[in-house]
């Protein structure tokens, strides 16, 4: 009827002019009806197909895979989410200068610190993988190679190599590490080793556990993908953030807990011993006799804790690498201690996480944004047990070492870093005879660092 | 130590007892509210044979896609699909049934049957009363698409069978018979669920080619005011089957309670049900209590006209089929 009625006057409208002369007659009227309901249809027709269209690549866009570029890199992602593939990577470029180092050659100058493409993904929603290799410094080294079924996030599975869990800032990612060489401590514990660890994060991170069997290195080692004995270490370390979900501010980036290791080297070896204890700027000022073998048993402890509200950050460590080693008939267990105190402040007020800072404005000065600043101050020591000496250890080594450290972090961005910081060490003994660790300890370190890192 | 062993396996034994049933049905579209009401007969017919309260829940789609959702890992206890070929699928790609699935049940599992028929407007404008005015020039008809529904194709088989009897197994006549059925389909929607909102809905074309369930369903839920059923002369005999999905009812513990889940839709009271949800029941009791809802009208099988499922398949709907050169012949 409503459609009769628009005919109609659309009719009269047309012929309305001559409406004094003609009417439209009850054909006409009909015609026109048959004419608009064709239209009608084909109106209706052409809004459906369109639906129908809309619905058929929705329904396509659900098997095509996403494929996205930006600060987290190249990833890409099935359709179902299922399965993933991203390209990281990370780039460091520093620069170490000493100051009256009593003449040691090759010091000085830029290095590659760390270049590292990252390969990371998911296949069958739960099985993650990371390959990690790293071009940087004068080897090339599979850092990660791992595969991590998930189960839930408190239950997880890790097989390869990867982080041994133990030191607190070891673990703490490479990228966004506060200063440009960790601090003594971290050398009392491993590196990358090759093993097997259950870990998750119970309650969204509240409890925080990792227990792994694992080949078993010396202290600062990286595993060379083999084992070089029979025996086995176990590693496992358990992290608290007690109250990470609390109301109160102040209270949640509150964090705490204990890392620790035990095996019982089979064989005697000078692979289980560390491959000797360096300064911040990676100079060695300690290592063990070259006759120097592991013996049996070695252990480690290591409490930790960091605190984080808004820009301020504090973290601290303290380890103890207990080892048994061994010189002709002559063995000992020696007892090499470390500890760190580090604290930090974002001058321009951003958050301080464990995962590092980001920039609240990405650097633009077109428009008066230069990123984020943080500065950072350390202090750390590492003591070697008084029995390493004179028969264990190499006699021209220090027996401890500590360090200052004040820096200053720029985050231009998101991607972007670059890091200066001043360290000044000074030894207890070493600093006799011509050894490259006699001229390392003979008088403070004073290293100056700078560092533009990539990362995506 | 012995006697909390003992309570330990008494209070596992207790709460495997007191556990519900669950079953999930993965169906095509229109057997939505056949299922809902079928489930809470079963559930009650289960609940007094065992004890046991089971929880049945429905999952509906277009037939073809249902199949492919529980390939790739939709954990369907029974599917109770449109075509025997999408359980095939089921059986052969994901290999969770076996290929033998369909002498299980009575009646090749087709524990109800449907055929396809024409809902047209009040009135019945365009004078439709066979397949053969469905090609005339000016009618628009509203199929679905049998590359993706179920009910489509069945459509197409009937459309094609028709055609064939027309012209004495002509099988060029008959694809040209459905060459021009489908140039005069302005619309193909992915699920007859979907044709039917086209049609009834929207407004859109002068006859609804579909499930002879959907049309009665449509004019009972329009009050009878708008639209007319023709039943065509000859149509194709639908034989939507059922089949409990061997891997997942043994993974899920379900097996008992999924196959006389199926079992029960051959019994009396679940005929009753399928019959009065429009689908034709098996049962020869049911259907004589249900003739005035039912026009009698000759039938003929895939397996006569087509040589079975597989074989159908593979000439009209595969990929560079007969279906899809006709849809470019048609463009």
């Amino acid at each position: 009827m409503k459609t009769k009625i628009i005919a109609t006057l659309l009719l009269g409208t047309l012929v309305g002019i001559e409406a004094a002369t003609a009417q439209p007659s009850e054909g006409d009227v009909d015609v026109l009806l048959q004419r608009l309901r064709e239209l009608e249809q084909r109106v209706k027709i052409l809004e459906r197909n369109g639906e129908l269209d809309q619905e058929v690549a929705m329904e396509q866009a659900k098997t095509i895979p996403t494929v996205s570029v930006g600060a987290d890199g190249l990833v890409v992602r099935s359709a179902d989410t299922n399965f993933v593939f991203a390209l990281h990577g990370l780039l460091q470029v520093d620069s170490r200068t000493f100051f009256d180092d009593g003449g040691i050659a090759g010091n000085n100058g830029f290095l590659l610190r760390r270049a590292r493409p990252i390969f990371s993904g998911t296949v069958f929603h739960d099985f993650d993988f990371n390959f990690t290799p790293d071009f940087g410094g004068t080897t090339v080294q599979i850092f990660d190679a791992y595969l991590n079924y998930r189960y839930q996030p408190w239950l997880q599975a890790r097989i390869g190599k990867f982080k041994t869990p133990i030191g607190l800032e070891y673990l703490q990612p490479d990228p966004v590490a506060a200063f440009n060489e960790r601090a003594l401590p971290s050398g009392l514990v491993p590196g990358r080793d090759i093993g097997f660890q259950i870990w998750g994060d119970i309650n969204g991170g509240v409890l925080s556990y990792a227990a792994g069997i694992f080949n078993g290195l010396g202290d600062r080692r990286n595993s060379g993908n083999v084992d070089f004995d029979d025996s086995k270490e176990f590693a496992g370390r358990l992290f608290t953030q007690l109250f990470k979900k609390s109301e109160v501010d102040g209270l949640r980036g509150l964090g705490f807990g204990v890392g620790g290791s035990w095996g019982d080297y089979s064989s005697a070896s000078a692979t289980g011993l560390p491959a000797g204890y360096v300064t911040d700027g990676q100079q060695q000022f300690f290592a063990y006799n070259a006759t120097t073998t592991t013996d049996g048993e070695h252990w480690r402890v290591a409490p930790q804790g960091y605190y984080y509200v808004g820009p301020f950050s504090l973290l601290g460590e303290y380890t103890i690498s207990a080892q048994n080693v061994r010189q002709a008939a002559q063995t000992v267990l020696l007892r090499n201690t470390g500890w760190q105190v580090a604290v930090g402040w974002v001058l321009t007020g951003e958050e301080a996480t464990f995962n590092g800072v980001t920039p609240r404005n990405a650097f633009d000065p077109r428009h008066g944004k230069w990123g984020a600043f943080q500065i950072v101050g350390r202090y750390s020591e590492l003591d070697i047990d008084n029995d390493a000496f004179p028969i264990y250890a190499d006699p021209t080594a220090a027996k401890a070492a500590q360090v200052w450290t004040v820096g200053l972090n720029w985050y231009p961005n998101k991607n972007l870093t670059v890091k200066t910081s001043y360290a000044y060490t000074t030894f207890d003994g070493g600093g006799t005879g011509t050894t490259p660790l006699a001229a390392v300890t003979r008088q403070p370190e004073q290293v100056f660092f700078t560092r533009a890192q990539l990362t995506f | 130590m012995k006697t909390i062993w003992s309570l330990l396996w008494l209070g596992i034994a207790l709460s495997v007892s007191a556990k519900d049933a669950k079953l999930l049905n993965v169906s095509y579209d229109p057997t939505r509210e056949l299922y809902q009401d079928y489930n809470v007969a079963f559930a009650k017919y289960w609940k007094e044979k065992t004890g046991v309260t089971v929880k049945i829940e429905q999952s509906h789609g277009g037939s073809g896609k249902q199949a492919r959702a529980v390939i790739d890992g939709l954990e369907a206890d029974v599917v109770t699909l449109a075509l025997a070929y999408d359980i095939d699928a089921v059986a052969q790609r994901a290999r969770l049934l076996a290929p033998g699935w369909q002498k299980r049940l009575p009646q090749n599992s087709s524990p109800y049957t449907s055929t396809i028929v024409f809902l047209v407007r009040k009135g019945n404008p365009k004078g439709i009363k066979d397949w053969a005015d469905l090609v005339k020039p000016g009618i628009r008809i509203i199929p679905a698409n049998p590359k993706t529904s179920g009910a489509a194709r069945w459509t197409y088989l009937a459309a094609w069978g028709y055609a064939l009897k027309q012209n004495g197994g002509d099988e060029t006549k008959a694809r040209a018979f459905v060459q021009q059925f489908y140039k005069n389909a302005p619309v193909l929607d992915t699920g007859a669920r979907g044709a039917t909102t086209t049609f009834v809905q929207r407004g859109i074309g002068d006859v609804l080619v579909g499930w002879e369930n959907e049309a009665i369903l449509s004019m009972k839920e329009s009050g009878r005011d708008e639209f007319e059923l023709i039943v065509p002369s000859i149509s194709i005999l639908a034989e939507p089957p059922v089949a409990v999905v061997d891997k997942n009812v043994k993974r899920h513990g379900t097996a008992d309670v999924a196959q006389a889940y199926l079992e029960y839709l051959y019994t009396s009271e679940g005929q009753e049900i399928v019959a009065k949800h429009h689908f034709r029941p098996r049962n020869s009791a049911t259907t004589s209590q249900f003739t005035a809802q039912f026009t009698k009208l000759e039938l003929f099988t895939v397996d006569d006209v087509f040589g079975g499922w597989q074989k159908a398949h593979k000439t009209h709907f595969a990929d560079g089929g007969f279906y899809d050169q006709i849809q470019q012949a048609n463009r």
